[in-house]
């Protein structure tokens, strides 16, 4: 959308620009079309939707505007700072393909507007304020570069995918995990009982539900307590280190650290929060974690309410970074062929955002910038939602080696049981891993595989029958506008 | 004979499979060459979860091409150590990576005595778990391998 | 281990698996098709590469007549087995270590250095790579310290092809402390046992090699191939001297040539001629003379033919024309 006089409307006259009045943010210098972006520069990828007879780069200034310096009228006070240097500025507009009335905006921000190391901070300055705003019918963070310059303020991970493997003593293999079912209502006792089973099965990681706190039903210290006594029993019966995921989230900071510090004091290796613990409490806990050589792994509880509408919100992709400046080891990043929403090549673009040393620009992946990680320690993505055994192959062809797959119901569920459910997950992962390394086509032939396996696995075979034909194909909400047959959104 | 479902120590990429045939180790091997791995033969007669370093037959082999070299060290590993647990190891040297790539089991005693769980009551209803290896109640040396 | 493979205490237990599941996929050699096999050798050397080898070698390497002949035999080799595998017929792979022998400069490491990849595009190497060593790179100091040497050695080279330059120095039966036996004795070894793992070349001058052979026969006999590189032809050295200066972008001016042609004529009637490598440095000398020609002609504008012809005169300042006597460098 290019303008004959893409400046037009700019004051530079310093006594015209500050008398009073209101003038449009374009004016004001939040909207630079020269602008060439600082490596220092943090630049956010804005999808806005202005209400009608609001002009695109008008919005997108505005957007500039209001989430740095501005304010609706001209203040004087203005002058008693280096106000230019302080304002966002607008370098960028171009209009969504195939989205009328949907444009891409980019803006930049200096290094000077940030705190260091505070994720609340940068939050609060980049989505704290604009989101509201009137003139704009709809607006998306959609992706974000963060400078290396701000990045190295940041702890990252504590513990780190690399560091966990070397932990856990497992390698070359994607991680086994299952969420406890029913997620509410079992008694401390049988919680125990189900984690000993899964893990004795052959899983690696067991795991509370985001909702699993400590209700009348179950206290948190008879969970915690019963849990681990079902890990350590597991842990001996099998000669594997074990663990399972124990829900710290409480009311306070200080009911959480209290939790968190029993599960330490019993020995597990992982502790679990929930996302709606707010940025402050994470990376609290991202530094208590790191003191106390304790996996962290953060659910992502919450986030659908603002992630998966395409045209308003903040996309998953600037939480993955947000999550893996502030410090966690394990991100739920969805399963793309679960019972969740995830659009293949979007979710690749989050696991991207958690493996990578340096992503790069992918437009099908939704990714909009190259991003450098500056060594920054890597999470461990979590697959979980809907998944079965019989879905391997394609887990595996999309996702690689480095994630935690989840099978709640798929371990629970399993008509002989639930270490019946954990072999039959393990041998099918098993198996499709050797496949790959010796260098079969697991994408088309993983079914067969499969079959193979099941051959001399009962509980494979089984879980096969059970579920071999369940799956969740739904049109997914937030596919890439770059995918090579784009799908208009709403 | 443990009591998990495989009735042996589950550790490595693929314990819960029938035991690999040498061709099968052979592809493996050759896999992980082809990314650039060194490969290393380590043995162990305590495979205690805990006890990450195994005894290194010989240095880990960089710089080779095919898995024959591989195969021949641990045909030999094998003779010397017929009873002790053997695992193939594969270092990544990547920057971000710098550790195991790889990591399975190629041979086992013929008995697997496991370990079992010693518990140690502590205040209220606390307990403090230790795993013991059964084979670490015999001195090295003495403990059924040679 | 008794039993089932998966016991779960209450469940029904799996049947014992079967022999070890048909999980090893099919090695993955040059020709995989079984449904069409071919019953002419014209449609192996369709679906191999043996055809494309043969040419690729008789384009790129001037003279070699032996050499070239000798790798036919072999690529036909591999021809005639793929056609009796496909009838069911038994065919055991060849012994392919090979011996090169012959005067300085007249191509064996140049050809060692092909042979890895012209094995392995036939499919009898597995990775075709080249590991190439002399002595110390497999005998060592003291006591000891061979054995690991070699093996580590032998160990890269697996898959591949391991060339020993001037082998004859692994023997020095006139320090009866010297380690080298002990590297023959791992070498034969290997050389016996480990044929499908492992070619090795042996390489050196004629007369030298020939002394190593008869004081260990057990090498020669290991050695399938023992393949001679003769001196090259007035002929064929002028073709070399054509190529390399092609490579450089140079060519031999009105003149030149034929002076060339009288210079190595000469030459060859001078003791300690190279072959290729003394081809290459009388061009590098001539390169020279060229450059001192063209540097003391200050202001002429140098165009391309200029600076690509070596002149007659670039050939006849050589010493050799000059005076009889004299042994020009190499």
């Amino acid at each position: 959308m290019a303008e004959p006089n893409a400046n037009e409307g700019l004051i530079t006259d310093k006594k015209k620009r500050y008398s009073a009045g209101v003038l449009k943010y374009r004016q004001m210098g939040y909207w630079d079309a020269d602008y060439v972006p600082k490596d220092t520069d943090v630049l956010c990828l804005f999808r806005i939707t202005p209400q009608e007879g609001v002009d695109a780069i008008e919005a997108a200034a505005a957007v500039a505007g209001e989430s740095s310096t501005a304010t609706w009228t001209v203040v004087w006070t203005d002058r008693l700072t280096a106000c230019d240097s302080y304002r966002a500025k607008a370098y960028k507009v171009e209009p969504v393909p195939n989205n009328p009335g949907q444009y891409f905006a980019w803006v930049a921000y200096d290094l000077v507007l940030f705190e260091e190391g505070s994720i609340s901070n940068m939050t609060a300055s980049l989505i704290g304020n604009v989101f509201s705003f009137k003139p704009l019918k709809a607006a998306r963070l959609e992706d974000i570069r963060i400078p290396v310059a701000y990045v190295k303020t940041f702890k990252g991970p504590p513990t780190g995918l690399i560091v966990e493997r070397e932990r856990l003593d497992k390698f070359g293999r994607p991680l086994l995990g299952a969420t406890t079912k029913p997620k509410l209502g079992l008694s401390g006792r049988n919680y125990g009982r189900v984690i000993y089973e899964g893990l004795k099965g052959g899983l690696d990681f067991m795991k509370d539900d985001e909702n699993i706190n400590s209700q009348p039903f179950m206290h948190w210290r008879d969970r915690f307590l019963y849990v681990m006594d079902g890990v350590n029993k597991a842990s001996a019966a099998t000669g594997e280190v074990k663990g399972s995921y124990l829900n710290v989230t409480g009311a306070t900071m200080e009911d959480v650290y209290e939790r968190a510090e029993f599960a330490k004091e019993l020995g597990s290796v992982v502790i679990m929060l929930d996302l709606v613990l707010g940025w402050a409490a994470i990376q609290s806990m991202s530094n208590w974690c790191r003191k106390n050589d304790m996996i962290l792994h953060m659910h992502r509880a919450g986030h659908g309410t603002y992630t998966r509408q395409k045209n308003h919100g903040v996309s998953f992709r600037v939480m993955t970074k947000w999550l893996r400046l502030a410090g966690v080891d394990h991100l739920h990043t969805g399963t793309a062929v679960g019972k969740l929403e995830g659009d293949p090549m979007t979710v690749q673009g989050y696991y991207n955002c958690c493996r990578d040393s340096y992503t790069r620009q992918d437009l099908p992946r939704g990714l909009f910038f190259d991003q450098d990680w500056a060594d920054l320690r890597k999470v461990m993505p979590v697959a979980s939602g809907g998944i079965h055994a019989g879905q391997m192959h394609q887990l595996i062809d999309l996702f690689g080696d480095d994630v935690v797959l989840q099978f709640g119901g798929g371990t629970i569920g399993h008509p002989a049981g639930i270490q019946a459910g954990a072999v039959a997950n393990r041998v099918a992962l098993e198996c499709m891993i050797k496949a790959r390394n010796e260098g079969r086509d697991i994408r088309n032939e993983g079914p067969q595989i499969l079959r193979d396996a099941a051959r001399f696995c009962t509980p494979l075979k089984q879980a096969l029958d059970t579920w071999g034909d369940i799956t969740f194909n739904y049109a997914s909400t937030d596919t890439s506008d770059y995918a090579v047959t784009a799908a208009p959104s709403n | 004979m443990m009591t998990n479902p495989t009735g042996r120590v589950t550790q490595g990429q693929f314990s819960f499979l029938p035991d690999l045939t040498d061709a099968e180790i052979a592809l493996q091997i050759d896999y992980g060459l082809s990314k650039g791995y060194a490969w290393s033969i380590e043995y162990t007669d305590d495979p205690h979860p805990r006890n990450t370093y195994w005894e290194m037959y010989g240095m880990p082999m960089f710089d080779l091409k095919d898995a024959a070299g591989v195969m021949g060290e641990l045909a030999a590993c094998r003779a010397t150590f017929p009873e002790h647990y053997v695992r193939l190891v594969a270092f990544d040297s990547t920057r971000g990576i710098e550790s195991v790539a790889m990591s399975f089991i190629v041979n086992r005693p013929k008995n697997e005595p496991g370990f079992g769980l010693v518990r140690m009551e502590a205040r209220g209803r606390e307990m403090r778990y230790t795993v013991h290896s059964y084979a670490t109640d015999r001195p090295e040396n003495e403990r059924g391998g040679r | 281990m008794a039993g089932p493979l998966y016991s779960i205490p209450g469940s029904t237990p799996a049947a014992p698996p079967a022999a070890a599941p048909e999980s090893a996929p099919p090695p993955a050699t040059a020709a995989t098709g079984v449904a069409d096999a071919p019953r002419t050798v014209a449609a192996v050397l369709a679906q191999t590469q043996a055809g494309e080898v043969m040419d690729e070698l008789d384009r790129d390497l001037v003279g070699l007549a032996p050499v070239k002949a000798r790798i036919r035999e072999i690529a036909a080799l591999l021809v005639i087995d793929r056609l009796r595998l496909n009838l069911g017929l038994s065919a055991t792979s060849p012994s392919l270590h090979m011996s090169f022998v012959g005067n300085p400069g007249t191509g064996k490491t140049t050809v060692a250095l092909r042979m890895a990849t012209i094995l392995h595009r036939l499919g009898y190497v597995r990775k075709g790579h080249l590991v190439a060593v002399t002595r110390d790179d497999l005998v060592g100091q003291y006591i000891g310290h061979t054995a690991p040497k070699t093996r580590e050695v032998l160990k890269k080279a697996m898959g591949g092809v391991l060339f020993i330059d001037e082998a004859y120095y692994l023997y020095r039966p006139e320090n009866e402390r010297d380690y080298g036996q002990e590297a023959i004795e791992i070498l034969l070894q290997v050389m016996e046992n480990q044929r499908d793992d492992l070619v090795v070349i042996l390489a050196g001058y004629k007369d030298r090699m020939e002394t190593f052979f008869q004081s260990n026969p057990g090498v020669r006999s290991r050695i399938a191939h023992h393949v001679d590189f003769p001196d090259y032809e007035p002929g064929e050295l002028l073709q070399i001297a054509d190529r390399m200066l092609a490579e450089q972008h140079y060519h031999f001016g009105p003149g030149a040539r034929a002076a060339f042609v009288e210079y190595l004529d000469r030459r060859l009637r001078q003791p300690q001629f190279a072959n290729a490598r003394s081809v290459r440095n009388a061009l590098e000398r001539a390169r020279l003379r060229q450059a001192s020609r063209l540097f003391n002609d200050r202001e002429r504008e140098l165009t391309a033919e200029d600076l690509t012809t070596i002149s007659e005169s670039d050939i006849r300042a050589s010493r050799v024309f000059g005076d009889a006597t004299a042994t020009p460098r190499k």
